[in-house]
């Protein structure tokens, strides 16, 4: 009788466990998010081993120099060249992400990082209008996501801008009249930057696989943009070409900053070296920027 | 220019609408339920002040940032509102007419709902929601009432007797 009531308790109890199991794993709870699925994303943000993927480095000056643009004071602008001459540039994966607005220092937040070696003369306006940003170098880097960019505008050793860190050149007209100008611009800065912002992300190194990076300058900060409206903060910051036009001769202006520091009013040149260090951004993103000289 | 995008924390509590519950055969049949849990409310403006209004939102997720966990836009006073699912570095990308800017939210642990509770991403990866209000799903709860577990586990210790006692008795 003693064996037949243990037997009895094991299988009630038995039985018990068994349903409330079985409730158990039909719930929808199974569809809660959990961890198990390792995206290939998770793996390049998380990487385990010394796999290695392609880091391309490029530089872009947006349709604004591809394509030409009319600026805040009605001049249509378009550019035969703008030459950067880059230097120090380097990817970074910063873990808490670098911000720009409230970090001293990138170093801090620095856990690995790739560099492009040697000086890189680029030209913004080189190809058709609807040209790809130019590719500034390309290097090999350990997988993971590069979320922060730095890179320096020295003056080139040779080439065309030798002399000066960006060298604008083109064509500006208004109403019948036209301004052939160079602008080289000799003041070194640099620029060290958060994340990309924009259409798509960036810097997303996989194994086996190429990922991008950008450079961006925003010219529409120097000469203003007539598609935006007056009163907006890019406009009413902006130099604008009417300056510029001003101190043309016979429809020429070549000049580097001592001769615009000259001839341009105090407030238009201090403007004016106001806005470079603003020309550098990563997509929409921002930068902190250090002036190198002077 | 420069945009100024704060980030404040906000309980709140979500309200779930549930259809087709699974005690009732009405298929008319509604469920209120709610939950407490916490959101970030994200304000963008300009440098200036100016909010940005009705700029694009995206939102990334630690465990992905490559594809956008939440699409949706700011209100007129350039507020936006969203409740992570899972501790980590949440992103929040706010643009707005070539200017734009990301925020990082560290989301610490214990600042999310336990994972059994916890917000799911699923649908809202794979069809980014353009709902400010509610921009998250729910995950569901358990597909029985306590009041029908235990019918079901009475019944089956009640057969276990029954047929223990019927065989019991023969062998007498």
């Amino acid at each position: 009788m003693n064996k037949r009531l243990i037997f009895l308790t094991t299988f009630v109890v038995m039985s018990a466990i068994g349903v409330q199991s079985c409730a158990g794993g039909t719930s929808p709870q199974a569809e809660a998010p959990t961890n198990e699925p390792a995206s290939p994303t998770q793996q390049a943000t998380a990487p385990t081993s010394d796999e290695t993927g392609t880091l391309q480095i490029r530089a872009n000056g947006e349709d604004f120099i591809r394509q030409g643009f009319v600026s805040k004071d009605g001049w249509q602008i378009d550019f035969d060249h703008v030459y950067v001459n880059l230097d120090q540039i380097t990817a970074y994966q910063t873990d808490p992400p670098f911000d720009p607005e409230a970090d001293q220092s990138i170093d801090a937040k620095a856990q690995t990082e790739v560099r492009l070696e040697g000086i890189k003369t680029i030209d913004l306006a080189e190809g058709g209008e609807d040209a790809e940003p130019i590719l500034v170098g390309e290097v090999e880097a350990p997988v993971g996501r590069y979320n922060a960019l730095s890179w320096q505008m020295v003056k080139a050793p040779d080439g065309p801008a030798a002399g000066y860190p960006l060298m604008l050149q083109g064509t500006a007209s208004k109403d019948g009249q036209s301004v052939d100008f160079t602008l080289r611009f000799d003041e070194e800065l640099s620029f060290t930057c958060g994340d990309f912002v924009g259409d798509e992300r960036k810097g997303i190194v996989q194994a086996g696989q190429t990922a991008d990076l950008e450079a961006t300058f925003h010219f529409d900060h120097l000469f203003g943009d007539a598609d935006t409206p007056a009163e907006d903060a890019l406009n009413t910051g902006a130099l604008g070409f009417d300056p510029l036009a001003a101190i043309a001769e016979n429809g020429q202006l070549d000049a580097d900053l001592a001769t615009l520091e000259k001839q341009l009013s105090p407030e238009d040149y201090t403007k004016l070296v106001e806005i470079l260090p603003s020309l550098g951004h990563v997509g929409e993103g921002h930068c902190q920027e250090t002036t190198l000289t002077s | 220019m420069k945009l100024i995008i704060r980030k404040t924390v906000l309980p709140f509590l979500s309200l779930l609408c549930v259809m087709g519950w699974q005690t009732r055969t009405s298929a008319h049949g509604v469920v209120l339920d709610y939950q407490s849990t916490q959101a970030y409310e994200i304000q963008a403006a300009y440098d200036t002040g100016e909010p940005m209004d009705n700029a694009q939102v995206v939102v990334f997720s630690p465990d992905d940032p490559a594809t956008p966990w939440l699409t949706s836009t700011t209100d007129a006073q350039g507020r936006f509102l969203f409740s992570p699912s899972a501790p980590g570095n949440w992103e929040v990308q706010v643009r707005q007419a070539g200017h734009g800017d990301i925020l990082v939210i560290p989301v610490e642990t214990g600042s999310v709902q336990p994972e059994a509770d916890a917000v799911s991403t699923a649908e809202t990866n794979d069809t980014p929601s353009t709902d400010n209000s509610s921009p998250t799903a729910i995950a569901g709860t358990s597909g029985y009432s306590p009041l029908q577990k235990s019918l079901m586990i009475g019944a089956v210790i009640w057969g276990c007797v029954g047929t223990a006692l019927f065989f019991s008795r023969g062998k007498r």
